[in-house]
């Protein structure tokens, strides 16, 4: 069933291209069904895993590897993909009203079902690779939904950002969760199981006690801290703020930036209870929460400021996964839920504000009480619940979370560093808050806004963010019981063991409730006095977003240099790389395993022809690189290709003497042929230092060579394949020649490719040899013409016997100038 | 194996790593055809030793003969000697075509074919 749920709302998102039939509203109410019905289909499930059951699926694809498709629904997977589906539908209905006169909201939708069928695949997997190719999908589909208005600069700077940001995470993650299986397979997982989130977690013991712990953790951190915008990596969630509005509330809100959470709170049990772990994830949450909400009631944006507090909370629900335990867990999950409702609730109301008046603008806003008496009141609910002030759920949540400070085990500075930092986030969410309600809804109309057909908009875009905002309010003075025994397996899946825990709102006077009245007291005061602190303006003052776009040119920079330098254009240089990368593979191990086993014997048996005709190569070849004619050298390399065949000759090797020789004697015409049109004499073109330079790296890798044959003939570990071919050549070949029988029988396709090879090689030669004819009327044109003209002379008139440099010049097209530099080249010969 | 022939084959290879690393398309070539020659005598190399006189045949009835040499690289180097060859053909073509359009040796000369 999981399998099909994600499935589902994959191939289904073509359907959002009906989004371009009008009418828009009831397009976006109707398509709401679809994630109303997985919504529908996981609530029925909710018994089951209530009662401690799981379900568990898996197609399997490579099982030795550990490739298959894997889903799981437990307590956290219900948790989020409730909140998934449920947001969901809010959205898709908000969004057709919202987009009503966007002839984009087509494109809209199929990206927003994508995202949601990437966004349950990552809540549902149950193999650690399953989960991050959909953990990618959603990067990519947050990116198209950032950039949906592609024709405003900041709104593809927007999305670059996210998908660098989120992209580079997503590397790190990729090789931090290899390396958390290759831990698991060190301490005796199956390769098989070594993927699977359950057998990770069952095994977490041990893991934690390997050397590979500590970079897999470091990686994972990277992974889920830039998906869920912890600071340093905090700024691409307000520049994802460019994103229409429905997907600001659903992905920058309610579910994307919450994957990082997610897989942190799912790897808790198997990684979590070390100081690497829990430090880390309360210092980088505490900092992200108090920077957050300190940033935030500077902000104008209705959507900037709801931003900047979203940021603050995930920093707080990584705190809270930080602070570990039980009240940990209870605190996350309640904390989750209760931030879903608030924030997609005030988002699609700052859309609203934003489509009704025009603005969202806290300074060009007012007085909107007047106006939209709903939507105040719908506003007013969610924002008393992110002020956390009592009876709503909000206030529940901060109560768990400070709980989770008072009560945790973590050694000293921590709680107390989570206790504070909860207070100040406390404090700046109700200034924001504060500030938010009062420029909107309070004080005079504002002379920008067009006030006269300003109305509270049509229930199909109302509908959405009141049912969230209605649930803050019900779900606490009501429905406690109930959510509790939804969220307890969920806090157990956190937790690493089953239990359960029961929410509540008022159970005596305890130093938790003292501290949350506290706080609200301190924010009411701080918010009415309109006083400001020295320090938020620091904190603000450090932009990321700028930072990065530095580091990024910076990037672009170092990479154009390093281009400029390494990709020269010259062949030559090309050639260096190569032949150093290869001495570098290929020296390795003579370093690594020394000389020892290479032997050093003369032939016993060697004859004197033989050593004639060994000997004669090498002085082949110097002679080859010194001479000076071309001639000369042609002849050099002309003994070097008769040694060789020599060779084939004494050591039983008649078929390869035979080719050799032809092959041999058919070059020597050919190059007699070539070389007859080009100068007669070589030039000395490089500087003397870059001779001796290529001499040296040249001599080296001779003698690795030479010593690679020596120690390869040396070795005596692999068997030979000669005993097979000769004992099968006539059973299976059918001949008796052996060699022969491999190149058509054994290898035939070998054969076959070298035929191709050949083929190719005779179609590129005509093609280079006849092109010149079929150029006629390139030659209209006087430069070009000189060029050309003068070049066949040399072959037609059959001239090519005494190609002299004096020709080349005499054809050339600026002849003073040629021959002055040939001239030069002469005199320069080594 | 004596000592001689891996002498022989890294010479080969030195002598062809210096001309590749040249400037001139025609020390390319020269490069080009040494480089050849070293590979297929590393290859020879890496058979079942070196022997003399004993041909890479079976009797008739398909039986091993008592001595035999190493048939598989011999093969593998037939092949490579013709693929080579053919390359080399058309380094040749390409030089000669590129002499004729830029009017040089020098590969640095080469920058453009617009005037081909």
């Amino acid at each position: 069933m999981l399998l099909w749920i994600v499935l589902f709302a994959l191939v289904t998102s073509p359907l959002g291209l009906l989004g371009r039939r009008t009418p828009r509203p009831l397009i976006g109410w109707g398509l709401a069904v679809l994630p109303l019905s997985l919504f529908v289909l996981l609530a029925l499930q909710i018994p089951l895993i209530a009662s401690g059951g799981r379900l568990d699926e898996a197609v399997p694809w490579v099982p030795a590897m550990g490739l298959e498709l894997r889903f799981s629904l437990d307590g956290l997977g219900m948790l989020f993909a409730l909140i998934i589906t449920g947001i969901g539908t809010l959205i898709v209905g908000y969004a057709g009203a919202y987009m009503a006169n966007d002839a984009g909201l087509g494109r809209f939708l199929v990206y927003m079902f994508l995202f949601m069928g990437a966004m349950l695949g990552v809540v549902l997997a149950g193999n650690i690779l399953t989960m991050f190719v959909f953990w990618e999908l959603t990067s990519i589909t947050s990116y198209l939904l950032i950039g949906y208005k592609h024709d405003y600069p900041d709104a593809r700077r927007g999305a670059q950002q996210s998908l660098l940001i989120t992209g580079i995470g997503g590397l790190a993650l990729l090789l931090g969760l290899l390396i958390l299986a290759a831990a698991a397979q060190q301490v005796g997982v199956s390769v098989a199981d070594s993927y699977r989130f359950d057998a990770l977690i069952a095994a977490g013991e041990q893991i934690r006690q390997t050397a590979l712990y500590a970079p897999a953790v470091a990686l994972i951190f990277l992974g889920c801290f830039t998906k869920s915008a912890q600071f340093p990596f905090h700024f691409w969630l307000p520049g994802a703020m460019q994103a229409p509005t429905p997907a600001s509330a659903f992905l920058h809100s309610a579910t994307m930036v919450k994957a990082g959470i997610y897989l942190l709170a799912r790897l808790s049990p198997a990684l979590g209870e070390t100081l690497l772990w829990n430090g880390t994830l309360v210092a980088v949450g505490g900092f992200t929460f108090v920077f957050g909400s300190i940033v935030a009631f500077r902000q104008y944006d209705i959507k900037a400021l709801l931003a900047y507090t979203t940021l603050s909370m995930l920093g707080g629900l990584v705190m809270m996964i930080g602070l570990g335990g039980k009240y940990g867990a209870e605190a996350l999950v309640t904390g989750i839920l209760a931030h879903a409702l608030y924030k997609s609730s005030l988002f699609m109301v700052a859309g609203i504000i934003d489509h009704e008046a025009g603005t969202r603008d806290l300074n060009k806003l007012g007085a909107l009480r007047r106006y939209m008496p709903i939507t105040m009141v719908v506003t007013a609910i969610a924002l008393l619940s992110q002020m956390g002030i009592p009876i709503l759920m909000g206030f529940v949540s901060k109560e768990w979370m400070l709980k989770a400070a008072l009560e945790s085990s973590l050694p000293d500075p921590w709680p107390l560093v989570a206790l504070i930092a909860i207070v100040i986030g406390a404090v700046g969410y109700i200034i924001a808050a504060w500030r938010l309600f009062r420029n909107a809804f309070l004080g005079e109309p504002s002379p920008t806004v067009q006030t006269h057909h300003l109305v509270d908009p049509k229930w199909s875009m109302l509908l959405s963010p009141a049912v969230p905002s209605a649930l803050s309010l019900i779900l606490p003075l009501g429905l406690l019981p109930a959510v509790s025994s939804l969220l307890s397996p969920a806090a157990s899946a956190v937790y690493g063991a089953p239990f359960t825990f029961e929410l509540y709102l008022y159970r005596g006077v305890n130093t938790a409730l003292l501290i949350s009245l506290g706080a609200i007291a301190l924010g009411v005061l701080f918010a009415t006095q309109q006083q400001r602190l020295a320090a938020h303006k620091i904190i603000a003052s450090i932009d990321g977003a700028v930072v990065f776009d530095k580091l990024i040119e910076g990037l672009l920079a170092f990479a154009t240099g390093m281009t400029r330098m390494i990709q020269s254009g010259r062949l030559r240089t090309y050639l260096l790389y190569i032949v150093l990368v290869f001495m570098l593979f290929v020296g390795t191990p003579f370093v690594a395993y020394g000389l020892d086993d290479i032997r050093f014997v003369l032939d016993e048996n060697l004859r004197f022809y033989e050593v004639v005709v060994t000997a004669l190569i090498p002085i082949a070849v110097i002679a080859t690189i010194a001479a000076r004619s071309r001639l000369g050298a042609i002849i050099a390399l002309g003994v070097a290709g008769a040694m060789v065949a020599l060779i084939f000759v004494l050591f039983s090797a008649p078929d390869l003497a035979l080719t050799q020789l032809l092959i041999e004697v058919l070059s020597t015409v050919f190059l007699l042929f070539v070389f007859s049109v080009l100068p007669s004499r070589f030039a000395s073109l490089s500087p003397a230092w870059v001779r001796w330079r290529d001499a040296f790296i040249a001599t080296v890798f001779g003698v690795m060579m030479a010593m690679l044959v020596l120690a390869t003939s040396s070795n005596t570990d692999f068997p030979s394949l000669a005993p097979w071919f000769l004992a099968n050549s006539l059973s299976e070949g059918k001949g008796t020649n052996v060699v022969n029988v491999i190149l058509v029988d054994f290898r035939g396709f070998d054969t076959l490719g070298e035929i191709v090879v050949l083929f190719v090689a005779v179609l590129g030669i005509y093609g280079l040899l006849r092109f010149r004819r079929v150029k006629p009327d390139v030659r209209t044109s006087g430069r070009d013409a000189q060029t050309i003209m003068p070049g066949e002379d040399p072959v037609l008139a059959g001239n090519g016997a005494s190609p002299s440099a004096e020709h080349q010049v005499s054809a050339g097209v600026e002849p003073q100038r040629l021959r002055k530099s040939i001239t030069e080249k002469d005199a320069n010969d080594v | 194996m004596s000592i001689l022939l891996p002498v022989a084959i890294g010479s080969l290879f030195a002598g062809a790593i210096y001309l590749l690393l040249r400037r001139s398309v025609v020390k390319l070539f020269l490069g080009l055809t040494l480089l050849s020659h070293g590979v297929h005598l590393l290859i020879f190399s890496m058979g079942d030793g070196l022997r003399r006189g004993l041909p890479p045949i079976t009797a008739a009835d398909g039986s091993t003969l008592p001595g035999t040499t190493d048939p598989l690289v011999q093969a593998l180097i037939l092949t490579a000697i013709v693929i080579s060859f053919g390359i080399l053909a058309f380094i040749l073509a390409l030089a000669y075509r590129a002499n004729q359009a830029v009017k040089s040796d020098d590969l640095d000369d080469m920058v453009t074919t617009d005037r081909l």
